[in-house]
């Protein structure tokens, strides 16, 4: 069975991807919408700003939030004088790099969600009296949630698999930032093929179950979508 | 009584350009043209939905929209409801959800309409828990015509709400939006493609015509004006009354109905006696007389005159009058070979079974 490591290790992931994406999914819902839907100047550059974390290795990614996060960084230097927190190689700094490199991908998948949803109930909405957010909060967020719970599945579990900007930003502390993919880069430096594998699996049906869920969500919001097979 | 809505805009997308300038008064005020001619944008801009390039909308003497005035009230603040073409339930919600979604947002010191006595009104107690996806497209109107009055709006704009439905049901949702008229006192205005619909509800009409506004009177003259006989579908021309059942003769095969001071026979139907109902006759199915005529199996044999005569290529048609406008369409031949004028009194003739029963 499971090391005490290796369990930690685990635990931290969960932990990380969770935080990740409660954190990203306000911001992706946020982001998405205002690409989808409204007219401002400017969208193609936030388009491409949200999509960095995609293209770009995510080793930048960690790079990026160490200049940000670091004692010197602007967000890490007032943490550090107003609170006297240092985010820097904690578990912390670990869900907010799973966070930004999973951002992208729940931006396109609420694109998506919102998009699907008829503008025209919206303005059903407002001409019964209902303002912008009202509308947003009773009609866009309730017709578009499988779309936005599918964006979130699919945030954690590319949390899960963060490796890259983790590793610069947080650390490969066991027990505090080491999370399945860094443990696992530990047991194959080490030789530990056994220890490796057993890292596999346990990788393997996380990803299995998230994917099921998502897959479940999105197939349900797609027969939905075909008015004859529910009636 | 004042005008209810007063309004000078202008709007222009690339290749086409709306400039309308009226007032409206109480009542129902239709806005009929061809499909283009600019009426959806029209009731957006009157509901906040579209912003005019330039222009003044008023509603009860509130400023809406003033480019003057640098004002543009956003929609949830203009008290309009707005009955969209294609029904636009929340799916999500249940019919007494959606009825109760503007309701909850009106303050309560301006709701005059509760929602029990739409409910009772357009007979919707039996779908309160239903979902939108369950309901037929009749139902479905009602509930959107509930959901909006429900807001106690000011004004009520309706954007071809029988577009969706087939002729069966036209006639009940009419008389649900007669009865609005005359129990709520909502003003409406009306868009609508169909110069039958038209004439049997509304008490002026505002005719567009690629963005122009090319007249603007009662409904009865709006034949006369060019810019609305192409925009006339002939084939589908109808004329549509509510009528009051007198009388069944089964063993005669037709029931007696009263429209105005008029009696007209039906084919017999089970409808009980004192009950108004809608019945459409097609312009087509009327026959014109210019001497009585006797001797015929035709139920019914009309006096009427002559009001009006518009050619439309290779059909004409007759506006006669009897206590409504009737349209009668004919062929050019009939109408050189029967000498028609203006002003001469005829004979309508129509057949029991020519009469169709709407519910």
């Amino acid at each position: 069975m499971l090391s005490s490591d290796e369990f930690q290790a685990l635990r931290l992931s969960l932990q990380v991807a969770s935080l990740g994406t409660l954190l990203g999914l306000p911001i992706a819902l946020a982001i998405g919408w205002v690409l989808v839907k409204s007219s401002i100047r400017g969208k193609v550059v936030l388009d491409t700003l949200v999509s960095f974390p995609l293209v770009l290795p995510p080793v930048i990614t960690g790079y990026f939030l160490l200049l940000m996060l670091g004692r010197n960084g602007p967000i890490g230097s007032f943490l550090h004088d107003a609170f006297g927190v240092d985010l820097v190689f904690t578990w912390v700094a670990a869900a907010l790099a799973a966070g930004l490199v999973s951002l992208p991908l729940m931006v396109r998948a609420i694109e998506v969600a919102i998009a699907g949803v008829d503008p025209r109930l919206e303005r059903a909405a407002r001409s019964l009296g209902a303002g912008p957010l009202r509308t947003i909060a009773t009609v866009t967020i309730p017709l578009a949630y499988r779309g936005i719970l599918a964006a979130a599945l699919l945030g954690f579990a590319r949390g899960l698999g963060e490796f890259g900007a983790t590793i610069v930003v947080a650390g490969n502390i066991p027990g505090q930032t080491q999370t399945i993919p860094l443990a696992m880069f530990t047991d194959l430096q080490a030789g530990d093929d056994g220890g490796a594998v057993r890292l596999v699996v346990l990788s393997l049906s996380l990803a299995l179950i998230s994917l099921s869920i998502h897959h479940v969500l999105v197939r349900r919001r797609g027969l939905l979508r075909r008015p004859w097979a529910t009636s | 009584m004042g005008d209810v809505l007063n309004l000078r805009l202008r709007k222009s997308y690339p290749g086409f350009e709306l400039a309308v300038s009226a007032s409206f008064p109480s009542g129902i005020v239709a806005i009929f043209g061809p499909s283009g001619s600019g009426k959806t944008t029209l009731l957006n801009c009157v509901a906040g939905l579209v912003s005019p390039d330039e222009g003044e909308i008023s509603l009860n003497g509130q400023t809406l929209f003033s480019t003057a005035k640098k004002v543009d009230l956003p929609p949830e603040r203009r008290r309009i409801g707005y009955m969209f073409q294609d029904s636009l339930l929340f799916p999500h919600l249940t019919v007494k959800e959606n009825i109760h979604y503007g309701y909850r947002l009106t303050p309560p010191q301006m709701r005059r309409i509760n929602p029990s006595k739409l409910v009772e009104l357009l007979e919707l107690g039996p779908l309160m828990d239903r979902r939108p996806e369950s309901l037929s497209a009749g139902e479905r109107q009602r509930v959107v015509l509930a959901r909006a009055l429900a807001t106690s709006p000011n004004l009520l704009l309706l954007d071809e709400p029988l577009a969706s439905l087939h002729t069966g049901i036209k006639g009940r949702i009419l008389r649900y939006l007669k009865a609005v008229d005359r129990e709520l006192a909502i003003p409406m205005i009306y868009v609508s493609h169909s110069i039958s619909e038209v004439l049997t509800l509304a008490h002026k009409v505002l005719i567009l015509n690629r963005g122009r506004q090319v007249a603007y009177d009662e409904p009865r003259r709006a034949l006369s004006q060019p810019a609305v006989i192409p925009a006339v579908d002939v084939e589908s021309l109808e004329n549509l009354f509510d009528v009051e059942v007198l009388e069944h003769r089964p063993s005669s095969g037709i029931t007696l109905a009263r429209l105005g001071e008029t009696i007209l026979a039906l084919p017999h139907m089970g409808q009980e006696t004192g009950k108004v109902i809608s019945i459409a006759i097609r312009a087509s199915d009327i026959i014109l007389a210019s001497a009585k005529p006797e001797k015929i199996s035709a139920r019914n044999i009309l006096k009427a005159r002559i009001e009006e005569i518009h050619s439309l290529g290779p059909r004409v048609l007759v506006q006669a009058h009897l206590d409504q406008p009737w349209l009668v369409e004919i062929t050019p031949d009939a109408l050189t070979n029967l000498d028609l004028r203006e002003g001469q009194d005829v004979y309508l003739v129509v057949k029991s079974s020519s009469i169709i029963i709407l519910d």
